[in-house]
């Protein structure tokens, strides 16, 4: 135990010899003595430490109680200890031979914690933490292991200043969006994640389309939370320049819990959590849909022959199968459970580290058949193969097999999911089939044709979802070799080479009974595989330099490295139809294969990096970064990259005439200035390619076609930030405040994309619809941030603490590329809003007719002028107002704002309704600790942004045969009805009462309790009992009380970013749920 | 020593990673690039046979552009919305069927031929200066057979002559008027006849399937027809005639012409063949179940048997009865004049588009010939046709509107269907500085529902809602366009 104890004190002296100075040194001799009985103490700690009050150096009293210490520096204190005495500081006195008498002591010494890493070894950089002058904040993640949360993303929710987290969907194993200090390129904008200094995968471009969705684009942290030590937010290019071209969004580094020296630490902990979803929006049940219906086929038909299926005709042979009062959302919906278990060994010698983790999450989905279980594993080896060199060795695995369900496109513009599906399914159908004497036949009743359309465009959800498959299984692999030789006190050279391999395979089967159609329907039977494979090879050398100059005031560090990435990929996906039976799911037997695709790709990258940096006196920095990156998605003319950073920081706090400031900390005032850059998603986009035509040939001959013209200016999106800060610690550490104003400015943004529907619109004059991507535009992202720790109380008992961050962020559009259409959709009508960017406008924007309530007769239907004055035809009778040409309105519709006062309601008459980007997020917490209890909570918010409610859009609209909320309860029905909030009436297929306008705009504002906790830990006595290390019982709640004005389910739904024309906008995804969760962690 | 070997080992280490910047280039595994590209004449072939290919794709196209707004067919329930509004004219620039990309792809694929053509030529030595010119010539044709559709469609559309290589192209090019469009093809045309191919292929379908120095000289009739140059149309025509491979087919097997195909009349036709997957859109258009196309009431007219003496062209021909009221369009159907006989299995996919066949341009003759007051060649072409289709001869009053009306209505009954009529009737509308545009308004508001005519031939006085509309995507991409006069609201 001793020996352990020893050997830690003497790495801790080893680890801080980056410090070492080389002055004279002193030799210290002595014996340690008990005071009492004046015996020897063998094994007893001498350490030195400097004015920081850092172990420099160390020895231990030998088996006659002696110790020779040579000192570093005789300046230094010298302390003594060991376990059961009181420690001692010792006079420095080389001259004689000190004799330490130590008292014994009541209180066992607690833990042993040793800081001796003084820099971050996982970044590019070479610069101490307390030193960077650049934008970053570090996070601790210790404190949420107990919670319910599964991925970092959810974690650091609310918690950093400037990082916007959204949940992609509330499904297992569905990501979440993460955007650092806004949008600021067209697309996805997802920050770099970096695991232990190895930047992990993008998701690559040409992945199999027909399987990779938004989800998976945000599914990138995907280890296990507990293995995560701490997570860095680097925010503006001065940092983030050391990642080049990848750097662009912003980067997460996370670094994993390495091998601590000492004895064997085994921990297991295993959390329970209940999930459950927020009360759904009520909709009309079966009756209540039948009048409403029944209405709007009066309105818009007057006398008409009523549908059989709504007619509650006794006679109807599926008269039990359209009489139900089904609650589709409920029966669609679950409580589940999730089961995290973890489980950890750790420890080492002086030669070898280790740090080996095991975790299994079983997460069950708030939807029925949704689900995830992730496998992951983590190896963390350390060599210490002689004093200076170091051999670490990471290996990674994980594993994830989600089910999800199946989204379904019938003659609907898109797919559309299972909850959507939920939300308009008549409620007078039956979920399950009976027979025309109201007996069950035990079959879901999937009718080919029902009142609502086709049986595929109005499939039967709970079918659907019950017996369709769409599961997804991952494998990733991640292999990380470092080979570290320290030449001398000042040099030393790193060689990294890291392996990373994906996996995955989805497979989707619909079979025949799960929707209503035909056993030979091109869509039933249906069985579809894909396989995608990445991997990559990273190299990365590396000679970095601590200060070689013996004057202490002037810090030279910094270091040089070369990069080498080269990453592939291949996809490949067989979709075939009509399987024999609806158990063989396989597509590979032989039955009628409707696609067979096979793809791939390589992209390679050549960096080099330059970073200095410079302190004087501790107190003033300037920091360097200078990175090339050539990319071989560029030709020869644009393919190196420059990307700069220089950061200053002035540590005033240390300045003499501020020493009289009692209050004041450590504090430092920073202002960087960088360039980062983005290349294209696809890494093939510059060549013109000849391909093969639709069928191949004309007549007898090979018919050969150009399918996308030629990108020669084709070059890196660059982002140059700005940012100004403050560190303020004050006092004696009790309050901390971090602020940071910044500009972000994207130029040459890539327009274009991956896919053909993202392309850069070119005239098709050019034979073309589009150009892969186009350099163009400028977009500028201003914000400031604010981050706020106070540590109120801190006694031996007690320990309270708050913490509070905001953050606002402000996205304009300042220039478009010439030639840019600005219209992605012009299209309007019902559901229907009009894409544009508009310059001066922020990404993300709204637009649409402006709702101003509904018209209460057909003789107030008036078009009026700009004076309000009404508009009249020539024999002096107003005119009513108008919807394009087609249609005109009626007392019940909704109005619509004539904003061009020409008396029709048309395209001229869109405006801005509205901004997806919240004004602020952030949010704010509070600690509190007593004795072995401890309390905390945690809040989120976001404000000021806009949702289009795409459920209401849906559920409100009462022109179709959709089910409805209640919220339709309150229509107009007859004339002259006017009560403030009133709904327009119901009329079936009426051309404008459902028009894209602000009418489903609404204020997405809400502040959540995102965590709250009570945890108890078992007191040592108890521990030292039950032969245990640790013992933690934590009882948590997650997501439990938002408070939102939104009418939806949840306002963090659906906020995808992915195209930036329609952000926003909620599509009924599966709402994040409120989990419960109880943990209990033990360690031996 | 060993200090020495960790340095040489480190350096080595270092030094493998840089290398040349060769290591960057990476081409893409599937498809070949531009730089690969354009080596071998198989490679210039290729890239014709494109263009071919891309243009027959657009057989229903040019169906619906030739046939819906005249008065042979009647749209039925399955007919696409914005083509049921393009048939009561009541187009808007948001109707996708005004987009002209699939015209443009195919004077891409043409642009890039005659653009790249001479480069091969420098590389590959088997690439003989005839064989050059001759697969260019067959791009120029295609290309001003291209714009020939255009200006006519739209009148005045961007010119475009250069392929779309690199983003350095200038995609934004503004509208040339009818005139500049007209003029370059013709001289296009003029000068590559030379070169054109003359029937040395080893199959009939390739003869007929690719341009022809015939195809040439009917293409450019037809210009200048539309041009109202009747001396050229006629010295076109010379041509043609003195092709003794190219024959009317007897009235016997005039059904020929559409199963199997690439008669003896044909002169130039795009090749289906669905046995090889190249599928043509007009069986789906026009078979019994589409529901999309049927004969309209005038067609019944002139075909039906109750109604008409068209027996080689009528019903069973041109169209076919399956009971009253249910009529569809045969020749895209039908295997044989019998009404019995429908195209089956891979067949159905195999109607070729017929462009130019000869009793085209012969009526195309009598046209000019009747206009330049010949009225007896003119008339005795005319009869030379319906002695074919034996239906009696007619006997004419010596008057250019006598004969433009008989030409009119032997057309209709000849090319019935072939995408001909529309076209036909704006030229008569467009003659003489729009003196027959009266004429053009009865004959397609004949086809329209009473309720709408009124409307319809309103809007139809103003000759420049003849043409459409630039497809509104279109503008908002290219600001240099100005939207077509009678939709620029």
């Amino acid at each position: 135990m001793k020996k352990i104890r020893i050997t830690i004190i003497f790495i801790a002296a080893l680890c801080s010899f980056l410090i070492t100075n080389a002055q004279e040194r002193t030799i210290l001799r002595g014996r340690v003595i008990d005071k009492g009985d004046k015996t020897t103490i063998i094994g007893a700690n001498i350490v030195e430490y400097d004015s920081d009050d850092r172990v420099v150096n160390g020895t231990i009293t030998n088996v006659n109680g002696d110790f020779v210490l040579q000192m570093s520096n005789p300046a230094n204190t010298v302390r003594v200890s060991v376990i059961g005495y009181k420690a001692q500081e010792i006079p420095v006195d080389p001259s004689k031979t000190i004799m330490i008498e130590l008292e014994t002591s009541d209180v066992a010494l607690g833990e042993v914690t040793v800081t001796a890493e003084a820099r971050s070894v996982n970044t590019l950089t070479n610069i101490d933490d307390r030193d960077k002058a650049s934008s970053s904040v570090k996070v601790d993640l210790m404190d949420m292991q107990d919670i319910g949360v599964l991925s970092a993303a959810d974690a650091l929710q609310g918690k950093v200043s400037g990082l916007d987290i959204i949940a992609a969907s509330g499904d297992p194993g569905s990501g979440s969006q993460l955007v650092i200090r806004g949008l600021s390129s067209m697309g996805n904008s997802q920050p770099l994640i970096v695991i232990d200094g190895v930047p992990q995968f993008r998701i690559s471009s040409s992945f199999d389309l027909s399987s990779a969705d938004t989800e998976d684009i945000s599914n990138l942290i995907n280890i296990a939370l507990q293995d995560i030590k701490s997570i860095e937010v680097l925010k503006d290019a001065a940092s983030t320049a050391v990642y080049g071209s990848q750097g662009a969004d912003g980067v997460l580094l996370i670094e994993t819990h390495k091998g601590r020296m000492g004895k064997v630490q085994f921990d297991y902990q295993y959390k329970n959590s209940l999930n459950f979803q927020p009360p759904a929006i009520p909709m009309l049940n079966g009756d209540e849909y039948i009048m409403l219906q029944l209405e709007a086929w009066h309105n818009a038909r007057g006398v008409f022959t009523i549908p059989q299926e709504i007619a509650y005709n006794r006679d109807y042979v599926d008269f039990h199968n359209y009489s139900q009062n089904t609650d589709w959302i409920k029966e669609i919906t679950q409580n589940a459970m999730t089961h995290d278990h973890y489980f950890s060994i750790g420890g080492g010698g002086e030669k070898t580290r280790y740090f080996t983790s095991f975790s299994y999450v079983d997460e069950g989905g708030t939807t029925i058949n949704t689900s995830s279980q992730r496998f992951s594993t983590r190896v963390n080896l350390d060599y210490f193969l002689s004093r200076n060199l170091l051999f670490q060795v990471k290996f990674n695995y994980n594993s994830n097999a989600i089910e999800r369900n199946l989204s379904i496109q019938g003659n609907h513009w898109r797919p559309r999911n299972v909850r959507e599906m939920a939300y308009i399914k008549s409620p007078n159908m039956s979920i399950w089939e009976y027979d025309a004497y109201g007996n069950l036949t035990g079959e879901y009743f999937t009718p080919i044709n029902s009142y609502q359309g086709d049986g595929v465009t109005f499939f039967n959800p709970v079918a659907v979802a019950k017996l369709g498959m769409n599961d997804r299984m991952m494998n990733s692999l991640e292999n990380t070799f470092l080979l570290q030789y320290r030449f001398n006190d000042w040099l030393l050279f790193r060689e990294t080479i890291s392996f990373q391999y994906q996996g995955e395979k989805s497979k989707n089967y619909l079979p025949y009974n799960a929707i209503g159609a035909d056993w030979l329907a091109w869509n039933v039977n249906k069985a579809e595989e894909s396989n995608n494979l990445n991997q990559s090879i990273r190299t990365e050398s590396q000679i970095a330099f601590n200060s070689p100059f013996a004057n202490q005031d002037h810090q030279l560090t910094g270091a040089f490295t070369w990069i080498t990435e080269q990453s592939g990929y291949e996809w490949m996906n067989i979709q075939s139809n009509r399987t024999p039976s609806t158990d063989i799911k396989d597509p590979a037997i032989d039955a009628q294969i409707n696609w067979i695709g096979t793809g791939s790709g390589e992209s390679r990258m050549l960096s080099g990096l330059s970073n200095v940096n410079y302190k004087y006196l501790d107190r003033y920095m300037i920091q360097t970064i200078l990175r090339a990156d050539a990319h071989s998605s560029f030709g020869s003319n644009n393919r190196w990259g420059l990307f700069k950073g220089l950061a200053l920081g002035w540590r005033f706090s240390s300045e003499s005439f501020l020493n009289s400031l009692d209050w004041l900390g450590e504090s430092m005032l920073r202002a960087s200035w960088g360039v980062a850059g983005r290349q294209p998603g696809d890494v093939y986009a510059r060549f013109a390619t000849y391909e093969s035509t639709g069928t191949g040939s004309y007549m007898l001959n090979p018919a050969i076609a150009p399918t996308s013209i030629q990108l020669n200016n084709l070059k890196w999106e660059n982002i140059t930030s700005y940012n100004a800060g403050i560190q303020l610690s004050l006092f004696n550490d009790r309050v901390y405040i971090e602020s940071d104003v910044y500009q972000k400015i994207t130029t040459d943004i890539l327009f274009g994309g991956t896919q053909p529907s993202d392309y850069y619109l070119i005239p098709t004059t050019s034979g073309y619809d589009g150009l892969k991507y186009l350099n163009g535009g400028k977009m500028t992202n201003v914000g400031w941030e604010l981050m706020l720790d106070g540590r109120a109380v801190r006694t031996k008992d007690w320990l309270v603490s708050f913490n509070f961050n905001t953050s606002q962020n402000i996205n304009t559009f300042n220039e478009l590329p010439e030639n840019f259409n600005p219209e992605r959709s012009t299209s309007i009508g019902n559901g229907q809003y009009p894409l544009r960017v508009q310059e001066g406008e922020p990404i993300g924007s709204f637009f649409g007719f402006r709702y101003l309530g509904v018209w209460a007769s057909d003789e107030d239907v008036v078009a009026r002028d700009v004076d309000g004055n009404i508009l009249r035809d020539s024999q002096g009778r107003p005119i009513p107002l108008r919807y394009t040409d087609s249609y005109t309105f009626k007392g019940g519709d909704p109005i619509y704002e004539d904003i061009n006062h020409d008396g029709k309601i048309d395209l001229n008459d869109v405006v801005y309704i509205g901004d997806s980007n919240p004004d602020f997020i952030g949010g704010f917490g509070a600690n509190l600790r007593y004795k072995n209890f401890d309390f905390s909570a945690a809040f989120h918010y976001r404000i000021g942004f806009d949702i289009i409610n795409g459920v209401a859009l849906q559920t409100e609209g009462m022109n179709n045969r959709n089910n409805q909320s209640k919220a339709v309860l309150s229509r107009w029905r007859v004339q002259g009805q006017n009560e403030p909030g009133l709904l327009p009436k119901a009329y079936m297929n009426h051309p404008a009462n459902n028009l894209g306008s602000d009418r489903y705009v609404e204020k997405g504002d809400y502040v959540r309790l995102n965590n709250i906790k009570f945890g108890y830990q078992l007191s040592q006595e108890m521990c030292n009992r039950l032969g245990v290390r640790k013992a933690n019982f934590t009882v948590s709640a997650r997501k439990l009380f938002t408070f939102t004005n939104y009418s939806g389910q949840d306002p963090e739904v659906g906020q995808d970013a992915s195209n930036p024309f329609w952000i926003g906008v909620d599509n009924a995804n599966t709402p994040p749920p409120k989990i419960v969760t109880f943990s209990i962690a033990v360690g031996f | 020593m060993r200090t020495k070997a960790k340095y040489f080992l480190i350096s080595l280490i270092v030094l493998m990673q840089v290398s040349c910047s060769d290591w960057l280039d990476l081409q893409p595994p599937g498809g070949l690039v531009r730089d690969e590209f354009w080596k071998t004449k198989e490679d210039v072939e290729a890239v014709v046979m494109a263009a071919y290919e891309s243009f027959a794709s657009l057989d229903r196209t040019l169906f619906v552009f030739g046939e819906v707004r005249a008065d042979l067919v009647e749209g039925d329930f399955n007919q696409p919305w914005n083509e049921q509004l393009l048939m009561e004219n009541n187009i808007y620039p948001d109707n996708s069927i005004s987009s002209w990309a699939n015209f443009y792809k195919v004077i891409n694929y043409c642009n890039e031929v005659i653009k790249n053509a001479p480069v091969v030529r420098e590389i590959d030595n088997t690439l003989t200066d005839f064989q050059m010119y001759s697969l260019m010539s067959e791009a120029y044709f295609l290309r001003s057979l291209s714009y020939f559709y255009l200006v006519r469609l739209y009148r005045d559309v961007p010119l475009i002559l250069e392929p779309s290589e690199s983003d350095d192209t200038d995609f934004y090019k503004p509208k040339s008027t009818e005139s500049e469009v007209l003029n370059q093809i013709v001289t296009d045309l003029e000068t590559n006849r030379v070169y054109a191919p003359s029937g040395g292929f080893p199959t009939i379908a390739e003869n007929k399937g690719r341009a022809s120095k015939a195809a040439y000289d009917a293409l450019l009739a037809d210009i200048e027809l539309w041009r109202f140059n009747y001396e050229r149309v006629l010295s076109h025509i010379r041509n043609i005639e003195q092709n003794i491979e190219i024959v009317m087919m007897p009235s016997a097997r005039w059904f020929e012409m559409f199963y199997p195909g690439n008669s003896l009349e044909s002169i130039f036709e795009f090749q289906f063949d669905g046995n090889r997957n190249q599928n043509n859109g007009t069986y789906g258009l026009t078979q019994r179940f589409s529901y999309q196309y049927d004969p309209s009431q005038k067609a019944l007219e002139m075909f039906a048997f109750e109604f008409a003496s068209e027996l080689v062209r009528g019903e069973d021909a041109s169209i076919k009865k399956y009971g009253d009221d249910d009529y569809i369009i045969w020749k895209y159907v039908g295997m044989a004049p019998d009404g019995q006989t429908t195209r089956t299995g891979a067949e159905q996919f195999s109607a070729n588009w017929i462009v130019y066949r000869l009793a085209d341009v012969m009526l195309m003759k009598a046209e000019a010939l009747s206009q330049l007051e010949r009225y007896s060649e003119a008339l005795f072409i005319l009869n030379d046709i319906r002695e074919r289709a034996n239906v009696p001869a007619v006997g004419l009053a010596n008057t250019r509107v006598a004969f433009e009306d008989a030409i009119l209505n032997e057309r209709a009954l000849e090319l019935a269907y072939e995408g001909k009529r529309w076209f036909d009737l704006l030229r008569m509308g467009r003659r003489d500085n729009f003196a027959r545009k009266d004429k053009l308004i009865e004959v397609i508001v004949s086809n329209v529902p009473s309720t709408q005519k009124r409307i319809l031939a309103a809007k139809l006085t103003n000759p420049l809602g003849w043409y459409l509309p630039i497809y509104d995507t279109e503008i908002e991409r290219n600001k240099n366009l100005v939207q077509n006069p009678y939709y620029d609201f």
